[in-house]
C-alpha cells in the first residue's frame, strides 16, 4: 500500500490542482480576517470563537465543494487523461487501485485539516484574536479533522457517481447543488437526517442540542459510506476498461 | 511440440444484442509476430482488451503462455492499446518511474536507457506538451521497459514519421528474434504489417475469417500478367482457341487490356501467338496483389457471402 500512496503522490507532482484546493481550505480563514479588518466584529474575539466559526464556514459551506473537486480529480483523472489503462495492464490489481485513491483521498483530506487549521490561527493572529492556547487549536483541529473524516465517508456514492460520469462539470455542479442543501438544511430540524451535514453536528457537538436521538445520524454516515463504497467497488471492479 | 503464447476459443464479447467478437479461435506461436487486419469495428481492440482482462469476455476461453492468466500472467505482457496514456503534468522520465514502481522493478538507468532507445531521451517536457509521435514512442517505451515476453499493440505506429516507423519496426523484429518476444501487432498500415508479420490474421464483423502465413499468403495473392493489346475482344477469341477460359483464365478489363491469370510462364509464347494473329502488343506487365488488395479482396468476399 505504501508503493500505491507513493505513486498517488507522484502524480501529484506539478499538479495545479492541489495547490488549489489548498488555497480553497485557506479561503474561510482569509475571509474572516477580512471580515475583522472590515469591522465586521463589533468586539475582539476570542482565538477559540474565531477558530470554530472557521470551522463552521468550512464544514458547511466549502469543504463539500472542495471535497467533490478533489475526489473527481482523483478518481476522474484515470478517465479523463486514459491513464487507467495504463495503470490497470502495468498490471494493477483493481481492488488495489481503488483502494490506494481512497487513501489518498484520506490523505489529502488530512492536509486540507491541518491547512485550515494552521491558516487559522495565523490569520486568527492577523485578526487580533485573544486567549490563544495549544488546547484551543488542538481541540479546533481535532473538531474540523472528525467532521472532515465523517464527510469522507458520506463521500462514497459520490465516488461511484464520478466513477459512472468520469467528468469534472457534473461532479462540480452536484458538489454546488450539495452545497446549498447543506446550507439550507444544516440549521433546520432535518440536518440530523443529511449525511452531508451531519459530519459538522457531531465534530461541533450541535447534535446534542437536537431532541431525536443521534444514534441514526451514525447509522446514516455508516449506511451512506457502505451503500458507496460497495456500488464503486462492484462498479470499478467489474466493469470494462475504457479505451 | 508448438509452444503457444496466446490461444483462444470461442472467445466472444457481446455488448448488449451486439456481438463485436464471435467466436475467435486464435492461436500466436512463441517467438512470431501475428499482425491482425481488420476494418474499424471489427474487433480488433476488443479481442486485444480480452486478452489484457481490460474488458471482460461474453464467453468463450483465453489461455495464455499455456495456462489461464491471473495478475502474473499480465506481468509478463507489454501493451498499448490505441492512444497511449499517462500523465499530462509529468514528464516521460515521471511517467516511467510510476509505471516501474507498479511493476515493482524501478531503476532510473533502464528507464533513461529505454528513453533513449525511442529517441526521448534528455527531455524535460510534460506528456501534455508531446506532439502525437512523441507520446506514441513513450507508450512503446512503458510497452517494452520490462521486456515482457508478449507485446500486445494496437495501432502502435500511430502518428509516426516514417522514421520513426522504421525504427519501431526494427525495434520490434529485433525484440521477436533476439528475445523470442511474441507480438500480436494490428495496424491500419497494412505494408506495416506485410513487412513485419509471419502471420496475419483477417478480422471482419467480430469474427476471424483468415489466418494465414507468410508464405501461404504469397500464394494466395492473387498473381496476373496484363497484356496491353490493340485489340482485346480478338485477343480473348485467340487465347480461348489455345484452351484458356474467359473468367478463369483471363479477363477482359480496361479497353485495351486483358488479365491473365493461368499459363503465366508460357506468356512468351502468347505474345508471338497475339502478333501472329495481327494483334499489336504494347506492354506486358508481370504482376500480384500486394496486401491492400488481397484484404479489400477477402472483406469483399466475406461481405457477398453474408449478403
Amino acid at each position: 500500500m505504501y508503493n500505491f500512496i507513493e505513486i498517488e503522490f507522484l502524480k501529484l507532482k506539478r499538479s495545479k490542482i492541489f495547490l488549489l484546493t489548498l488555497l480553497g481550505a485557506i479561503f474561510p480563514s482569509f475571509l474572516l480576517f477580512l471580515s475583522s479588518e472590515f469591522g465586521e466584529f463589533t468586539e475582539t474575539i476570542s482565538m477559540e470563537t474565531f477558530l470554530s466559526q472557521v470551522n463552521m464556514y468550512m464544514s458547511l459551506i466549502f469543504v463539500v465543494l472542495l471535497f467533490t473537486i478533489i475526489m473527481s480529480y482523483l478518481f476522474g483523472r484515470e478517465y479523463n487523461e486514459h491513464t487507467l489503462k495504463t495503470m490497470l495492464t502495468a498490471p494493477t490489481s483493481r481492488k488495489m487501485f481503488l483502494l490506494s485513491k481512497y487513501a489518498m483521498f484520506l490523505i489529502w483530506i488530512l492536509i486540507i485539516s491541518m491547512v485550515t487549521t494552521l491558516s487559522a490561527v495565523v490569520f486568527g493572529f492577523m485578526a487580533g484574536t485573544t486567549a490563544f492556547s495549544i488546547t484551543v487549536v488542538t481541540d479546533s483541529f481535532m473538531q474540523i479533522l472528525l467532521s472532515n473524516m465523517l464527510l469522507f465517508l458520506a463521500f462514497t456514492p459520490l465516488v461511484f457517481v464520478t466513477l459512472k460520469i468520469t467528468n469534472l462539470v457534473p461532479a462540480m455542479i452536484g458538489g454546488a447543488a450539495l452545497t446549498f442543501t447543506n446550507m439550507i438544511i444544516s440549521s433546520s430540524k432535518y440536518g440530523i437526517y443529511f449525511p452531508y451535514s451531519i459530519p459538522y453536528l457531531i465534530a461541533s457537538g450541535e447534535i446534542l442540542e437536537y431532541t431525536t436521538n443521534c444514534t441514526v445520524s451514525y447509522i446514516i454516515i455508516i449506511a451512506t459510506f457502505l451503500i458507496g463504497l460497495t456500488l464503486s467497488y462492484t462498479y470499478f471492479t467489474r466493469n470494462d476498461i475504457p479505451i | 511440440m508448438t509452444e503457444y503464447v496466446i490461444e483462444t476459443e470461442n472467445l466472444t464479447k457481446k455488448y448488449k444484442d451486439k456481438t463485436v467478437v464471435n467466436n475467435i479461435n486464435m492461436k500466436v506461436e512463441k517467438g512470431k509476430i501475428y499482425g491482425l487486419l481488420g476494418k474499424n469495428g471489427a474487433g480488433k481492440t476488443t479481442t486485444m482488451r480480452m486478452l489484457l482482462n481490460m474488458a471482460a469476455k461474453t464467453s468463450g476461453k483465453i489461455i495464455l503462455f499455456g495456462n489461464i492468466p491471473n495478475n502474473n500472467t499480465y506481468r509478463k505482457i507489454g501493451s498499448i492499446i490505441e492512444t497511449p496514456g499517462f500523465y499530462e503534468n509529468l514528464t516521460a522520465e515521471e511517467n516511467l518511474k510510476i509505471i516501474s514502481k507498479i511493476r515493482g522493478n524501478y531503476s532510473k538507468e533502464k528507464i533513461r536507457e529505454i528513453l533513449s532507445t525511442v529517441s526521448l531521451n534528455d527531455n524535460n517536457k510534460k506528456y501534455g506538451d508531446f506532439s502525437l509521435g512523441m507520446k506514441q514512442r513513450l507508450g512503446i517505451a512503458a510497452a517494452i521497459m520490462h521486456k515482457p515476453e508478449l507485446l500486445i499493440l494496437d495501432e502502435p505506429i500511430n502518428g509516426l514519421d516514417p522514421i520513426g516507423i522504421k525504427k519501431i519496426r526494427h525495434l520490434l523484429k529485433r525484440l521477436s528474434r533476439e528475445n523470442s518476444t511474441t507480438i500480436l501487432i494490428s495496424s491500419h498500415i497494412l505494408s506495416e504489417i506485410e513487412n513485419i508479420a509471419d502471420i496475419i490474421g483477417v478480422m471482419d464483423n467480430g469474427q476471424l475469417i483468415t489466418e494465414l502465413t507468410k508464405e501461404e499468403l504469397n500464394t494466395q495473392l492473387n498473381k496476373r500478367v496484363i497484356f496491353e493489346v490493340s485489340d482485346p475482344k480478338k485477343s480473348g477469341r485467340v487465347l480461348e482457341r489455345i484452351g484458356l477460359q474467359k473468367d478463369s483464365d483471363y479477363k477482359i478489363k480496361e479497353p485495351d487490356t486483358i488479365y491473365l491469370y493461368s499459363n503465366m510462364d508460357l506468356r512468351d509464347r502468347i505474345n508471338e501467338i497475339f502478333v501472329k494473329n495481327d494483334i499489336k502488343v504494347k506492354g506486358i506487365i508481370p504482376c500480384e496483389e500486394n496486401l491492400e488488395e488481397y484484404f479489400t479482396r477477402i472483406i469483399n468476399q466475406e461481405t457477398e457471402l453474408a449478403a
